[in-house]
């Protein structure tokens, strides 16, 4: 594969399908169940004893929601955000509001045995009161692809579905791999990928999307402009001569007024060449497995299949 | 006349040499020869370089220009109809009004189209109309406006449409208002042709009306029945200058967002230098909020770049403490 691939990019890849091997291995390692409880470590490194394996989990994050699903333990799943649009039975679960200030009320009311919650998007406050009520809370905080990847194995652990999420794992890796080897002998194109429009928020240093923009086969033009996701003026933005323009689509509205706004921008080669796309946010913004599908819509606009 | 015109001749040439200078400053990497050749046409400047000139630097700066005139008319027109030294589009709860107003129209979907913009700032005059209405009406007592009246009714009425634009955020989804709380802070952004041009024809119609009325105006600070002994119809002076103000704030609201303290600073920094007269004052005010607001985003873009600060936190740097400074020192002397 390294011949495939060659240069940079292959130590690039080859990182990331060690990580994946790492997280395979926390899988075996994860939980260690005793006499005095099933104890485990969550992503930020917290360990927490729970007196058996979970029963009924709430998830706070559309992603762990969507991964719970995947592996099959949607039955032990009794709360989801307002967010957990996906899959579609996931809006059947009980709703126990938004992902910053959930009521904490509905969540008392479920009697959660553990609570799934982000660093990244749950309110400070969330885990101070969840904390205070006596509510384990295992916090999950993702932020690059092989992430991805550690969270589906620690979820299947916590929920004893290991040879579900090892499966999972593997299939969502083969496509990512044949993605990154399809692109690799391609030219690479500048890419504007625009998270938000106004204020025009971008993918920078550290930022999934930016990783996702390399293995699609891109360089992104705002992948130095600050670290994760900043907000960006957007005369720097047109200064990196964009020859791909993509465009996050939020669930509602905001497409065609958005795109217009570029489309003002003939002299732009992207807009030149008729190339201003939109994707589903959805998919790319979430530590979820679709973010895979995301990964292949990236490679198939940056670069088309010809038949 | 002469004063007038030696102070419109200094502050046109700041504004113009400072809109130049803005032309070639950004986060952009464009060299000022790159620049210069968009600007004349001759030489060799890439695409890039054009699409920064011409569609982001020179709409915005325009944006600037005259967002910053229309505030800081309005609050020479506000501080004259009130005679009353600290009133001013966002201190008396008008900004916010036009802001309700705007946060509502893109509940509807509204944007920048011309059609759209139109309807953007009839929203935003709706609002300013009404929450201006309502200041003036908790404010009029039996002895005119006194100052800390009128302010603590601009207070209040801005309190109760923040809260309404809150309220809107919070039951319409997210998605679809995300933006909001960006433009809340005040953002100059460069406009697509039809809005600019939407956004000069109000701010010139609002123009046009508070400085028709500015003799008259000086008339009104003898006080209503001096004036009325001068032949002066009060009530159409104050309804032409509370629908000129009103206009020139809800068109900056609408197409940059409520920028606060243009509408006391620069009316204060120009009566501190040729006195109350507003027949000088409404013409200069134009100029001068239009090259305060236009320094202050220069800086807004420049300051973090790429990043860029929302002018309106540099305003009100500026303009809260300027604003203790009038309320403890010179709110008698100054009184326009």
């Amino acid at each position: 594969m390294r011949r495939i691939v060659g240069g940079w990019r292959s130590v690039d890849l080859g990182r990331y399908l060690g990580t994946i091997a790492t997280a395979l291995l926390i899988t075996v390692m994860l939980p260690a169940v005793s006499a005095a409880g099933f104890t485990v470590r969550d992503q930020t490194g917290r360990s927490l004893t729970l007196p058996a394996p979970p029963r009924r989990i709430i998830s706070l994050v559309p992603s762990v929601t969507e991964i719970l699903f995947a592996i099959g333990a949607q039955d032990v799943l009794v709360g989801v955000t307002d967010f957990c649009d996906y899959p579609p039975e996931a809006r059947k679960k009980q709703g126990v509001g938004g992902m910053v200030a959930p009521s904490l009320e509905t969540i008392v009311a479920l009697k959660p045995d553990l609570v799934v919650a982000t660093s990244a998007g749950n309110g400070e406050a969330v885990f101070t009161q969840l904390d205070r009520l006596k509510i384990a809370v295992y916090v999950v905080n993702p932020t690059r692809l092989h992430d991805v990847f550690e969270l589906i194995a620690r979820l299947g652990a916590l929920t004893g579905r290991e040879a579900e999420a090892t499966r999972l794992s593997a299939g969502l890796s083969a496509r990512v791999r044949a993605v990154a080897e399809r692109v690799a002998s391609l030219p690479r194109p500048r890419v504007l990928y625009v998270l938000w429009p106004d204020p025009l928020i971008v993918p920078a240093r550290g930022a999934l999307v930016s990783e996702l923009l390399v293995l699609a086969g891109a360089v992104s033009v705002t992948a130095e402009g600050g670290d994760g996701y900043p907000r960006y003026s957007l005369e720097a933005a047109v200064a990196g001569a964009p020859e791909v323009i993509i465009l996050a689509s939020h669930s509602h509205g905001q497409g065609p007024m958005v795109r217009e706004k570029w489309e003002r921008f003939t002299a732009l080669p992207a807009v030149k060449a008729g190339r201003v796309y939109t994707v589903s946010g959805d998919l790319l913004h979430r530590y979820g497995p679709r973010v895979v599908d995301g990964l292949e819509q990236l490679a198939r606009l940056i670069h088309p299949v010809r038949p | 006349m002469t004063r007038l015109l030696a102070t419109l001749a200094a502050l046109g040439l700041a504004t113009a040499a400072l809109a130049v200078a803005a032309l070639f400053v950004g986060s952009a990497p464009v060299s000022a020869r790159a620049v210069v050749a968009v600007l004349t046409g001759r030489g060799t400047a890439t695409p890039v370089d054009e699409v920064v000139v011409l569609s982001l630097r020179l709409p915005r700066i325009a944006a600037a220009l005259l967002a910053g005139g229309a505030l800081a008319v309005a609050g020479a027109g506000f501080q004259g109809l009130t005679r009353n030294p600290l009133a001013e589009p966002s201190v008396l709860g008008v900004s916010s009004g036009a802001a309700f107003g705007v946060v509502l129209a893109q509940v509807f979907g509204l944007r920048t189209g011309l059609l759209e913009a139109l309807g953007l700032t009839a929203f935003a005059f709706a609002g300013a109309f009404v929450a201006g209405s309502a200041v003036y009406l908790i404010a009029a007592g039996a002895g005119g406006l006194p100052v800390h009246t009128l302010v603590l009714a601009g207070v209040i009425v801005g309190i109760f449409f923040s809260s309404a634009i809150t309220v809107l955020i919070s039951i319409v989804d997210f998605d679809r208002l995300g933006g909001v709380i960006h433009w809340l802070l005040g953002n100059v952004a460069p406009l697509p042709p039809p809005a600019l041009g939407v956004f000069a024809v109000v701010a010139a119609l609002g123009f046009w009306l508070v400085l028709g009325q500015s003799r008259p105006l000086n008339l009104l600070a003898l006080g209503e029945e001096g004036a009325l002994q001068l032949g002066v119809d009060a009530e159409r002076v104050k309804r032409r200058v509370f629908a000129g103000a009103a206009l020139l704030t809800a068109s900056a609201v609408a197409f940059v967002g409520p920028i606060g303290f243009v509408g006391l600073i620069v009316p204060h920094a120009l009566r501190m230098t040729l006195g109350p007269d507003n027949r000088l004052l409404v013409p200069t005010a134009f100029l001068g909020g239009g090259l305060f607001l236009l320094a202050a985003d220069t800086l807004a873009r420049t300051l973090i770049a790429p990043a860029e600060l929302p002018v309106g936190v540099i305003t009100s740097f500026c303009g809260a403490p300027f604003f203790v400074y009038l309320l403890r020192s010179r709110s008698a002397r100054i009184a326009p």
